[in-house]
């Protein structure tokens, strides 16, 4: 089975194809960067996009996930010429706002921050905060998440380069 | 060398160069060091509940790595958690080192690194206290070594360089400079510790210390690049899964590995009646495989939730008395008396990383990477799982994504190395999310009986806090004050009162109990200051004037006003507010640091809402105040979910909850918004990790109060 995740092509075994995409990301391909928090698509802490769209890989079969185009944590910032990274808006507005602790939430709340601006980009506040609201945060950096959300649309609304 | 001091360390250049650290040849630093240490062991004993710090290694190449790169290391015996614990202390480091911030990186030292092993814990809101002095001495030593030498090979007097910027410059002559890398690159021979002592900046000097530096951690953890213990890999890494037990207190009367073997994927069974487990190719073929191991096991305990809160009831005249001043007797037996009870509930830690583990089992040696609290006490309790010395163990801790206390006693990490040893490959060990709410230890339950007396003057004459709580360092209970001071952390009465009497029950209960982020201290502060405030309403008086009338004697007594001023007239309070909402105030005292906190809550049908919270705090020097900040946040956060909504309950001897549809934490969207304000203080660091969490419960069930008139005693706040 192939596997479409960061622009890369991934090649992983067709065994159970019901197998959740969160295991075969971190233990089959190594991509860790997605987490694990409850594998009961509660807390939010392994989400990727599936075609852009904010998705509980603990709760996405790999092979349903083979027909999409995944994106990880590892594939939101951009590779420049030079090698180095181009972070995504909601990255720098996160790293701005001095965001997480201990940040195991936080590709997640990236993650799903990141889909809903690329679909919503004219969204409210209001609706940026509620689409933020079914992500857990234990060390409790919610203060710090509401702010750095909106940073976020604030940086993805200007003009490329203009950042 | 021909002074008598400092000694020459017997190691070469090369050795240095590479990073291997020094085991022999102490550096005779002339600081004194020794009485303040002993002093804040005691007072962290006393005051945080924190276990002792240990000695902290004077010699600066066990703290630091300079590289002929220009980079310089940090290698720390503290675990990041998320309390940015590496940036304030690469802070500290750099303040007497003086690097540019860049090149500074910050590693976690490994158990082999050369700090005592005690010293490897991150416990009691004492990281930043307990290091302020050991690693600024060490920075500064370091620092003059290499102006020492920087002079040498700039064929100058070390009094006529400079150092900054990571540069040693000639004073008159700034264009005739060396960077500490091109100084380390062109050293000949071994690095002698200079004979200088060393003369600490003072605060109007700080160069990094008090500023809001940006945290080291967030290049790695924004990219998913950061490694934590559930996500460190091997070649030929295999996974484990292990047999847990039905119900609380069942052991393991006869194991057989029964079919296991023969399943597919796995490469190794353990079944004795200490253990019993399977690693196989894949995490899912393990777990599937327990099932094929022949497994009997006790009854354990079929516990009840009623049975275990009758247990945790303070029984008259039981505890151990904690505090003693006057005599409370005759004035609680007078008239004009209040008596109040408080229940806490038991709570999981809820960090969103499972416990997790990867160990390497070999033939000269153990390896082990794990989220852990404490490196210094897993490597011995990993030597004794597989039966090897102490010094074969190498345990690194990893990032941990989050602990609140849980990470201290990793068990996962034994049945890694187990499974290793039988496997003679590298195994990993995770908990699922169910194992982790069910095979962990929780925060005890507690029960506290105040009373108090009012004067005719509308002042406290006498009060008395009894308390019972589960045990928190069970070992300890008995051993020290005959109490377990992790249960009554926050627990004594610091207002100025002529006769207070505290005592404290611990009780041993058939559920793994222990150390929960500030320990007792949410539980006590809830109880004391709700009362507080049930004896102001008696008293007839404001909350705020009725704790400014209290206020403890001495310069804490200035510290406790100080903040109740900062806090009150911040968040306005007395002032009128949007109809509906009412304010309520709470402050403590705990790991040295004072905090007064004022809740902004409002109460539709039976649900209470959180709208603002507003903290003064004086925490002594403010190593990073952003960082301060988000610590204070965090726990307000955590405070709030544990007040509305956290609650363990057991039936037929297991935790209710196995995952977060029983257990549900705080969302973005019930998030007050915060405020925080730092008030100027001591001139050493005290305590801020588990400090600003103490007042919270009380300064929400007290603006409850405020708004509903329900006086609600027990944790989770239930309106009626």
């Amino acid at each position: 089975m192939q596997l479409n995740i960061n622009g890369g092509t991934f090649e992983v075994a067709d065994g159970d194809g019901l197998r959740p995409l969160l295991w075969v990301l971190r233990d089959e391909l190594g991509l860790t960067g997605t987490k694990y928090g409850c594998g009961a698509g509660i807390c939010g802490a392994c989400t990727v996009h599936l075609d852009g769209v904010a998705a509980r890989s603990c709760q996405t079969p790999v092979a349903q996930a083979a027909r999409a185009s995944i994106r990880t944590i590892e594939g939101l910032a951009q590779v420049q010429p030079d090698g180095s990274l181009r972070l995504h808006a909601v990255q720098q507005a996160f790293t701005d706002e001095q965001v997480p602790q201990c940040s195991w939430c936080m590709s997640g709340q990236m993650m799903t921050c990141a889909a809903f601006l690329e679909q919503n980009p004219a969204a409210s506040e209001a609706q940026l905060l509620d689409a933020m609201q079914n992500n857990y945060c234990r060390c409790g950096c919610y203060a710090r998440i509401r702010k750095g959300v909106v940073r976020a649309a604030q940086l993805a609304a200007q003009p490329a380069g203009t950042a | 060398m021909n002074a008598p001091t400092p000694r020459k360390w017997k190691f070469s250049r090369r050795k240095l160069l590479i990073g291997l650290g020094v085991t022999g040849g102490a550096l005779a630093v002339g600081l004194p060091l020794a009485l303040p240490f002993a002093r804040l062991k005691i007072a962290g004993m006393l005051d945080s509940a924190s276990a002792p710090a240990g000695t902290m290694p004077k010699d600066p190449f066990v703290w630091f790595e300079v590289t002929p790169q220009n980079r310089v290391r940090l290698y720390l015996p503290k675990a990041e958690i998320g309390q940015g614990v590496h940036t304030a202390l690469a802070q500290i480091a750099a303040e007497e080192l003086r690097p540019a911030w860049e090149q500074l990186e910050v590693l976690n030292a490994s158990t082999a690194r050369g700090f005592e092993m005690g010293t490897m814990l991150v416990a009691g809101s004492s990281v930043v206290s307990s290091l302020y002095n050991p690693l600024r001495a060490a920075g500064a030593a370091l620092r003059l070594m290499l102006e020492e030498e920087g002079a040498r090979q700039l064929g100058v007097a070390p009094e006529q360089v400079t150092v900054t910027g990571g540069v040693v410059a000639v004073a008159a002559d700034p264009a005739r400079a060396l960077t500490f890398g091109q100084i380390v690159g062109a050293k000949q021979g071994a690095w002698v510790a200079s004979k200088q002592v060393p003369q600490l900046r003072e605060p109007a000097q700080f160069e990094f210390i008090g500023k809001p530096m940006p945290r080291v951690d967030f290049a790695a953890k924004i990219t998913g690049a950061a490694q934590y213990g559930l996500d460190v890999r091997l070649p030929n890494m295999a996974y484990g899964a292990v047999a847990r037990p039905p119900r609380m207190g069942a052991k393991l009367l006869s194991a057989a590995p029964g079919t296991a073997r023969n399943q597919p994927g796995v490469v190794a069974v353990v079944a004795t009646t200490e253990f019993a487990g399977v690693a196989a190719e894949t995490r899912a073929q393990a777990v599937a495989a327990l099932d094929a191991l022949q497994l009997q096991w006790s009854e354990g305990d079929a516990v009840e939730q009623e049975a275990m809160e009758a247990l945790v009831t303070v029984q008259p005249g039981a505890g151990t008395v904690l505090q003693s001043v006057g005599s409370v007797a005759a004035p609680l037996a007078a008239a004009n008396t209040l008596r109040a009870e408080y229940r806490t509930p038991f709570a999981a830690h809820a960090h969103l990383e499972p416990l997790a583990a990867l160990a390497h089992v070999l033939p000269d040696k153990v390896q082990v990477w794990c989220s852990t609290q404490s490196a210094g006490s897993l490597r011995a309790d990993v030597a004794k799982a597989v039966g090897r010395r102490a010094a074969e163990v190498e345990v690194t801790a990893t990032y941990l994504g989050g602990s609140f206390g849980r990470k201290l006693n990793v068990d996962v990490a034994l049945d890694a190395a187990r499974l290793s040893a039988a496997a003679l490959r590298p195994v990993h060990v995770s908990y699922t999310r169910a194992e982790d709410f069910q095979h962990g230890f929780f925060r005890p339950p507690t029960h506290h009986v105040l009373q108090g007396a009012l004067d005719g003057n509308g002042r406290i004459a006498a009060i008395s806090h009894a308390q019972a709580s589960g045990n928190v360092f069970p070992a300890l209970v008995g051993r020290l004050l005959g109490a377990d001071f992790g249960a009554y952390r926050g627990g004594l009465v610091r207002y100025n009162i002529p006769n207070r009497h505290v005592t404290s029950q611990p009780v041993a209960l058939p559920v793994p109990t222990g150390s929960w982020r500030g320990l007792g201290l949410l539980a006590n502060v809830f109880a004391v200051e709700s009362f507080m405030d049930e004896l102001a309403l008696a008293a007839g008086s404001d909350a705020l004037e009725f704790r400014l009338q209290h206020l403890p004697e001495g310069s804490l007594g200035e510290r406790y006003k100080a903040a109740l001023l900062a806090a009150a007239g911040r968040a306005g309070w007395g002032r009128a507010l949007p109809a509906g909402h009412a304010h309520g105030l709470a402050c403590s005292l705990d790991a040295g640091t004072v905090v007064a906190q004022v809740a902004e809550v409002s109460v539709q049908g039976a649900r209470v809402q959180v709208h603002r919270f507003t903290s003064a705090v004086d925490c002594g020097v403010l190593v990073n105040p952003d960082i301060a900040a988000a610590q204070t946040e965090g726990s307000i956060m955590m405070g709030i979910s544990s007040t509305l909504l956290e609650e363990i309950t057991f039936s037929g001897g297991q935790a209710q909850a196995t995952n977060f549809d029983r257990y549900p934490l705080l969302r973005l969207g019930d998030a007050p918004l915060v405020e925080t304000v730092f008030l100027q203080g001591a001139d050493v660091p005290h305590g801020m990790g588990e400090p600003p969490l103490g007042p919270v419960a009380a300064a929400v069930a007290n603006a409850v109060f405020a708004c509903s008139g329900q006086r609600l005693r027990s944790l989770p706040l239930k309106l009626a």
